[in-house]
């Protein structure tokens, strides 16, 4: 009784602190920098990252087993996973830039975990033969965490993508256009002595603004970040689908069999395999690679909920159907 | 064949090179390796701007073409000094070419054949190519879990007809032809996957093996304009390039200095790991192939107390199926029981098995049960399923009777079973009779003939009840085991490329820094570059350079200030 009551007021208290820090963030964004906000936000993505860890302790400790047999404790494994990537990069870098995907990402699912249709599921359930194996542990964890990172990073290449539109639109269209076409050039040029002539920036421009440049800096960062969190997302992806066929080989005789779930699973990490591909060509990367990741992101969606929508296949009681 | 000279000579070691008889011994450098820029590691990624060449050094006319030697000039559009050249020594086959001098003095067919293969691994590890392909699978895959899979044609004509098509164009016809009612199997996917399968091979061996040899040459920068145009750059004023190489050395860098020259690199196994996760992905496609040519499968639902001989329930799944001596093995369901929550449902269920030979000797003995299965002579029998087959029951102490107990509703784990026992005049055409249902092999619920609810009984228990003048006494719930058998011979391959594939893929998220330096004069110049952690590593060196100790030169001696300069 004890350990139900304190898994809602932990549920309560991050779901609370998560709309203040988002709060706080569309108020920055609205008005002016306020300086205690940063640190407020910070000390607020902490508070909810504990309060969720909480939460799923004390499922675990209710339920005698991991907090993975169902949609809502897989939900708000999800948001777990989004707040670590939160503090971990947060106390790499020491800045707060990635906390306007993740905060609203965290509040998001956990929101939709609790308040949503999956009111019935609250209870903590059995585990059903076939998910009594040590494998599940590993299986759904990197699972998750990989869709945690595979989001975030798909997420800032729709951001990268929405900021050259522009651009994109200016190069592509109207190609004759003197004006437009030397802005072209500027922009590439920006790009190319960003990564070769640091120093000497502002005596070679001629047509860039400050604008310009502070835009393709901006850009430049958000594509090395989402780089680097989609390959640590495909990697934890890469795990989880070969755990997930080597657990499949030992409970039903088979690593693979076209279910489709891990039909999608194999479609995200193709098309992820292909982000990272089109990095290979340097010419473009950034707008390719977005192009590339973009769609990741509605495919990762399909992928972990589309399929339990639709209830069919070997993942059924992942589904709303089932009980 | 003429070799082109670089268009930038801003590497003056290279230009001397080029022009010797024998190129791969360079005699002004101490170290074995030959000076190249590096920057082809990079641009070998950028095919479509190869120029391939031959030098051919007057030993090979003479060697017969055992030994040729020949150069590869890439451009490349992005980075400053355009253009590189790798010599490599080559006993055999490299990089996109591999034209012994011999084959132009056979010529004919020979020559041809060598000719054509060498267009079509170009064309293979085409990345554009290989990005389509991936493009083409994904979306072939999504299209095989829209379209219902294993239907017969019946149902494709309903769903898919041809007067008012899905999307204006899409009907059965399409269907039905291209194999999309077995996707995972048909021509079409099989096609795309083996072609993606020879692309993944054509690139390994074209692009990535040249890597291998490619990073492992340190290279040396010698002018300072190439250095200043790194990624990441920087002057240190009155510093000592034997100061950097030590601090580089003790921050995880491989250093190596000559002279005024000095190169550090760390993770090369970053980049040499997507070659080990293209390998691994060639075996595990193989070891895929291999399973579904070669296995044999087969499902079977066995009433406790039942035998059934091996090789009367395997199938095989492909051409290579070949059975072998275990498929004589008798089974032998001794036992199947269950085990329950406190609520009720199902936990677990266990099956205790035996394995006789064809001596009816016992060779093996386990229960098994979900996730653990039994593993004999290469073949393996998984506990999958689960059903009642019969109630054994005492009816006013005559029997035991042995009611076959049919499935009414199946839901998962969730399954109802009912049998009936007829009371009265069995041949009579509306015979009433007791219904029995059980849920599990717990709890047995019983109706009497006018359909009302009688009672629960569970089978250990031996207590009758009374109904409708009989009285019965459940004896035993007998359950049945669904158990699943197979043999897979590919099963060690795919574990390993899935090992090898986990293995990989991890460490090939290191990342590959390269740092060059310069002692000029007094000042040290240091340039870098890092291939994924882009972001870390300005910050990296800007910490790492600040510990460099400024030198501080007083008039007779010199003497090493450590005050750390910014």
């Amino acid at each position: 009784m004890i350990f139900s009551t304190l898994e809602h007021i932990l549920t309560h208290i991050s779901f609370s602190v998560v709309s203040i820090v988002i709060s706080t963030h569309l108020i920055t964004l609205l008005v002016n920098e306020i300086l205690g906000f940063h640190d407020l936000s910070k000390n607020g993505m902490i508070i909810s990252f504990f309060c969720i860890t909480g939460l799923l302790i004390t499922r675990w400790i209710l339920s005698g087993h991991l907090p993975f047999s169902d949609l809502y404790e897989s939900f708000i494994f999800l948001s777990w996973g989004f707040s670590i990537f939160h503090i971990v990069f947060c106390f790499k870098k020491h800045k707060n830039d990635l906390s306007a995907i993740i905060a609203p990402s965290v509040i998001f699912t956990q929101g939709f975990a609790t308040l949503g249709v999956l009111t019935e599921i609250h209870q903590s359930a059995i585990l059903v033969p076939a998910l009594q194996s040590h494998w599940l542990m590993m299986h759904v964890s990197m699972m998750i965490f990989g869709y945690a990172a595979l989001l975030c990073g798909s997420l800032l290449s729709v951001g990268i993508l929405v900021i050259t539109f522009g651009e994109v639109i200016q190069i592509l269209g109207k190609r004759n256009n003197l004006y437009f076409l030397i802005e072209s050039f500027s922009f590439v040029e920006i790009q190319y002595m960003n990564r070769n002539e640091r120093n000497n920036v502002f005596q070679k421009t001629f047509f860039s603004s400050s604008r310009n440049y502070y835009r393709s800096q901006f850009i430049q960062q958000l594509d090395r970040w989402s780089y680097r969190i989609i390959s640590l997302g495909f990697l934890f992806l890469t795990i989880g689908i070969l755990s997930g066929a080597v657990w499949a080989n030992e409970a039903w005789g088979s690593y693979w069999n076209w279910d489709p779930k891990e039909t999608w699973a194999f479609i995200t990490w193709t098309i992820f395999a292909i982000y990272l591909h089109t990095r290979k060509n340097t010419k473009f990367e950034s707008v390719n690679s977005s192009i590339a990741a973009s769609p990741g992101f509605l495919i990762i969606w399909i992928c972990y909920l589309g399929i339990n929508l639709l209830g069919i296949g070997l993942h059924s009681y992942g589904s709303f159907t089932s009980n | 064949m003429k070799t082109l000279s670089p268009l930038n000579s801003s590497n003056p070691c290279l230009l001397k090179t080029h022009f010797l008889k024998v190129p791969i011994f360079n005699p002004i450098f101490k170290f074995k390796p030959l000076p190249h820029n590096t920057h082809h590691a990079r641009i070998a990624k950028v095919p479509s701007f190869t120029i391939n060449s031959k030098l051919k050094s007057s030993q090979d006319i003479n060697n017969k073409g055992k030994k040729s030697v020949s150069q590869k000039i890439v451009l490349s559009e992005t980075s400053p000094p355009p253009l590189a050249v790798d010599k490599d020594d080559i006993n055999g086959g490299s990089g996109n070419e591999s034209v012994p001098v011999s084959s132009k003095k056979k010529g004919g067919v020979s020559g041809l054949a060598k000719k054509l293969s060498k267009k079509v691994l170009q064309i293979l590890s085409n990345l554009s190519l290989a990005i389509g392909e991936m493009f083409t699978i994904a979306a072939l895959m999504a299209l095989g879990t829209v379209i219902e899979q294993g239907e017969a044609p019946d149902f494709y004509f309903k769903n898919y007809p041809e007067d008012h098509p899905v999307l204006g164009f899409f009907t059965w016809r399409w269907v039905l032809t291209l194999g999309f009612d077995h996707m995972f199997t048909s021509p079409v996917f099989i096609g795309m996957l083996a072609l993606l399968g020879a692309s993944l091979m054509a690139c390994t061996y074209t692009t990535q093996i040249p890597l291998v040899k490619v990073s492992r040459r340190w290279a040396f920068l010698h002018s300072a304009e190439t250095i200043r145009k790194q990624e990441f750059s920087d002057t240190l004023t009155r510093a000592s390039i034997e100061d950097v190489g030590t601090l580089l050395m003790g921050a995880g860098y491989e250093v190596f200095l000559k002279g005024p020259c000095l190169y550090a690199f760390q993770g090369l196994a970053g980049r040499l790991a997507p070659i080990g996760v293209h390998i691994s992905l060639l075996l595990i496609m193989v070891g895929g192939t291999l399973s579904a040519a070669g296995s044999f499968k087969g499902s079977v639902t066995v009433p406790q107390g039942l035998n059934f001989v091996v090789g009367d329930v395997l199938g095989p799944t492909g051409f290579l199926s070949t059975p072998t001596e275990a498929f004589n093995t008798e089974i032998h369901v001794n036992r199947f029981y269950m085990d329950y929550f406190e609520s009720g449902e199902v936990s677990q269920f266990h099956t205790d098995l035996s394995l006789l030979d064809m001596d009816g000797k016992e060779v093996m003995r386990k229960t098994i049960s979900v996730n653990d299965p039994l593993r004999y002579g290469g073949i393996t029998i998984y506990q999958t399923d689960w059903s009642i087959s019969a109630l054994q029951i005492l009816k006013d102490n005559e029997g035991p009777y042995n009611l076959a107990m049919a499935p009414l509703q199946i839901n998962g784990d969730k399954k109802l079973f009912g049998t009936f026992l007829p009371v009265g005049d069995i041949n009579s055409p509306d015979v009433k009779g007791i219904s029995m249902l059980a849920r599990d092999l717990q709890s047995i619920v019983l109706y009497d003939k006018e359909g009302k609810f009688a009672g629960v009984r569970r089978p250990n228990s031996k207590l009758p009840i009374n109904i409708d003048g009989s009285e019965i006494v459940i004896l035993d719930a007998i359950g049945s085991s669904g158990l699943d058998l197979k043999t897979d011979p590919g099963v060690p391959t795919v574990y390993a490329g899935f090992g090898a594939l986990m293995l990989t893929t991890c460490i090939s998220y290191l990342s590959h820094s390269q740092i060059w330096a310069i002692q000029d004069g007094t000042s040290v110049i240091i340039g870098g570059k890092t291939n994924r952690a882009k972001m870390e590593f300005p910050e990296e060196m800007n910490r790492l350079l600040d510990k460099v100790p400024e030198i501080v030169e007083s008039s007779s001696s010199q003497q090493v200030d450590t005050i750390t300069s910014g």
